[in-house]
């Protein structure tokens, strides 16, 4: 389980492409190529032009292959600098080289003065080479960064619908309700029907909000049908109480969020005290943010046993960074008798 | 046939009683919400067979079931439960008995008519699947024909002396059937052993000590200070390192 997310993590995390792949190689070589005719139709007098685009095109690889060499090395480095730091990084770098040889370049025609001719004073040639660099390494980067933008933004998503996917009823809970169910069926049969028209409405609402955002009355409400089906199950045992009157019920929030989460303090809580015990939802309004908390008590010596289930827990902090990013927070306050999670998050009004 | 159901949830107990109904097994002799209680049912009635969910408060029934086995006449058991892939794959490895929720009469009818005893090494390979604790979180001491369960928190040490072995405890003291050499294993991030036949629980020890004599005594946090707590040399060291580490 831990090794995918974690994997497609790291594809989400590698922003430059692999410069030492031979794919990648080959494009750069063909974007030089590219520039290299587009400079010499800008430039070149009539007559002159495939001797102008062989040199041009010669200068060109020969800025761009060790180019390619430098960002190949240092890549693995600069993905560890965060997402903007890496591209500016590169791009100092690359339009440095540029200038180191456009200088290297000039001493040699000095040298080989005979084979190849530049019409421009030194400084002239090394500062027209630094400016022509500059845009072409800023357009190239300007794409790299918004494309891996957009693969970050394709993966994240389709992360946060693999939560969701996740966070469908977990079989543990499926199953038992079924045997309470069966068991309903002949002592209480009214009692078993409208259990099945519960676990029904919540498979329902758990199908449909896949990644969507719901508003708060509906998730209240997906929790309160799974409330019921629990209390059959637990009895006296199971208390809730409901301190979420002063929310605002038209806001939005990542569907699935506290019913899996008074999944969870059913299951890790309430079920391991013999004689149960009362899960909290409060919620207010905190000018344009909303604090939900769902605590729980805890067996006393079950806190020391139970290593946890994170996964619904690191599910909704995916999904609440996907919809907030770092306006919203998934707090886990932890004592020796209670568990306590917290999230704070913007207040947005649904059209719907 | 006498029969103790075991489940923390009263309509998956109900179910069970009308398949038991169903399928003619009728001698019903107790139910029990955990199993803690199960154990004191067991002692007075001396089931057959037990049906024991997994997942209860209190004690779950991976712990109840090594309980039960230690008594003279151990039941058969029946693990009941709605999913635990890891115990399943115990159970099938071990030909221990379950039945899968919701229940099938066939099934439970099958279960029945196959229960058997479990075997010791059976319940510790349960307890090496991973999300199956193989640590009890009680010892089982029985006196004459009740069973009498230590919460593990409650332990001070224990003292092996030839045959038994004694736990010193909260409440007293008392003999149990485990070796010291178990206990010490599979409570080994919560003991240290002191001398060859002493295993004290870290949580009891408040400090060491050296008497008029040089020997190096633990004294605990009970302020109990008998001679069965003279640390060997041999284990100074161990001792001194399991302390600091907390």
């Amino acid at each position: 389980m831990a090794s995918t997310p974690d994997a497609v993590e790291k594809q989400a995390q590698a922003y430059l492409p692999d410069f030492c792949a031979p794919g990648t190689v080959l494009v750069i070589l063909l974007v030089a190529e590219l520039v290299a005719i587009l400079l010499t139709l800008v430039a070149h007098e009539s007559g002159t032009f495939l001797t102008e685009l062989s040199k041009m095109s010669m200068f060109l690889l020969w800025l761009a292959l060790p180019g390619t060499g430098i960002l190949c090395a240092i890549r693995p480095w600069a993905e560890r600098q965060g997402h903007t730091r890496a591209f500016v990084i590169c791009f100092f770098l690359l339009v440095s080289m540029a200038g180191i040889l456009a200088e290297i370049t000039w001493q040699l025609t000095g040298i080989f003065g005979q084979f190849v001719i530049i019409n421009d004073t030194h400084a002239g040639f090394v500062v027209r080479t630094l400016a022509t660099s500059s845009i072409v390494v800023a357009l190239s980067m300007r794409y790299l960064y918004i494309s891996s933008e957009w693969r970050r933004s394709i993966v994240l998503e389709a992360q946060s619908r693999i939560s969701a996917l996740q966070a469908l009823i977990r079989p543990h809970f499926l199953f038992n309700s079924m045997n309470t169910i069966a068991s309903l069926t002949r002592s209480n049969p009214k009692q078993a029907e409208e259990a099945v028209e519960d676990l029904a409405d919540l498979m329902r609402a758990n199908l449909n909000s896949t990644g969507e955002r719901t508003t708060l009355k509906e998730e209240l409400e997906t929790a309160a049908i799974y409330q019921r089906i629990e209390k059959l199950r637990l009895g006296d045992r199971l208390k809730v109480r409901w301190d979420v009157a002063s929310l605002p019920m038209r806001a939005l929030i990542p569907g699935l969020t506290i019913q899996p989460l008074l999944e969870n303090a059913i299951y890790h809580g309430i079920e391991l005290l013999s004689d149960g015990g009362q899960v909290t939802v409060t919620g207010k309004r905190i000018d344009d943010q909303l604090d939900i908390s769902i605590s729980n008590p805890v067996a006393a010596d079950q806190r020391r046993r139970t290593s946890g289930n994170k996964m619904a827990l690191s599910n909704i902090r995916q999904r609440f960074e996907l919809a907030y990013g770092h306006r919203a927070q998934v707090n886990v306050r932890e004592s020796e008798h209670e568990y306590c999670v917290h999230l704070l998050f913007p207040y947005d009004e649904g059209s719907r | 046939m006498r029969i103790l159901i075991v489940d923390d949830e009263p309509p998956a107990r109900d179910r069970l009683r009308q398949l038991l109904n169903d399928v003619g097994a009728q001698d019903i002799v107790g139910e029990a919400g955990n199993g803690h209680d199960a154990l004191n049912i067991a002692a007075r009635e001396k089931p057959d067979v037990v049906l024991l969910d997994i997942r209860m408060p209190v004690m779950d029934g991976i712990e109840t079931a090594r309980h039960l086995n230690q008594m003279t006449v151990p039941p058969a058991v029946i693990f009941t439960t709605a999913y635990d892939e890891y115990a399943i794959e115990a159970f099938d490895a071990n030909a221990i008995g379950y039945v899968l929720k919701p229940v099938r009469r066939e099934r439970l009818e099958q279960a029945l008519n196959q229960a058997a005893r479990l075997t010791g090494d059976a319940l510790l390979e349960i307890g090496r699947r991973p999300g199956v604790s193989n640590q009890r979180r009680h010892l089982c001491a029985r006196l004459h024909e009740q069973l009498k369960l230590i919460s593990i928190d409650d332990v001070q040490y224990f003292v092996a002396d030839q045959k038994y072995v004694s736990v010193i405890h909260n409440g007293g003291r008392d003999l149990i059937e485990d070796s010291l050499k178990s206990l010490e294993e599979e409570f080994d991030n919560r003991f240290v052993r002191i001398h060859r036949s002493a295993v004290v629980a870290l949580a009891a020890i408040d400090t060491l000590k050296k008497d008029e004599d040089g020997r190096t005594r633990v004294i605990l946090r009970s302020g109990e200070n008998d001679d069965e707590l003279i640390v060997s040399r041999r284990h100074v060291a161990d001792v001194k390192r399991r302390l600091k580490k907390g």
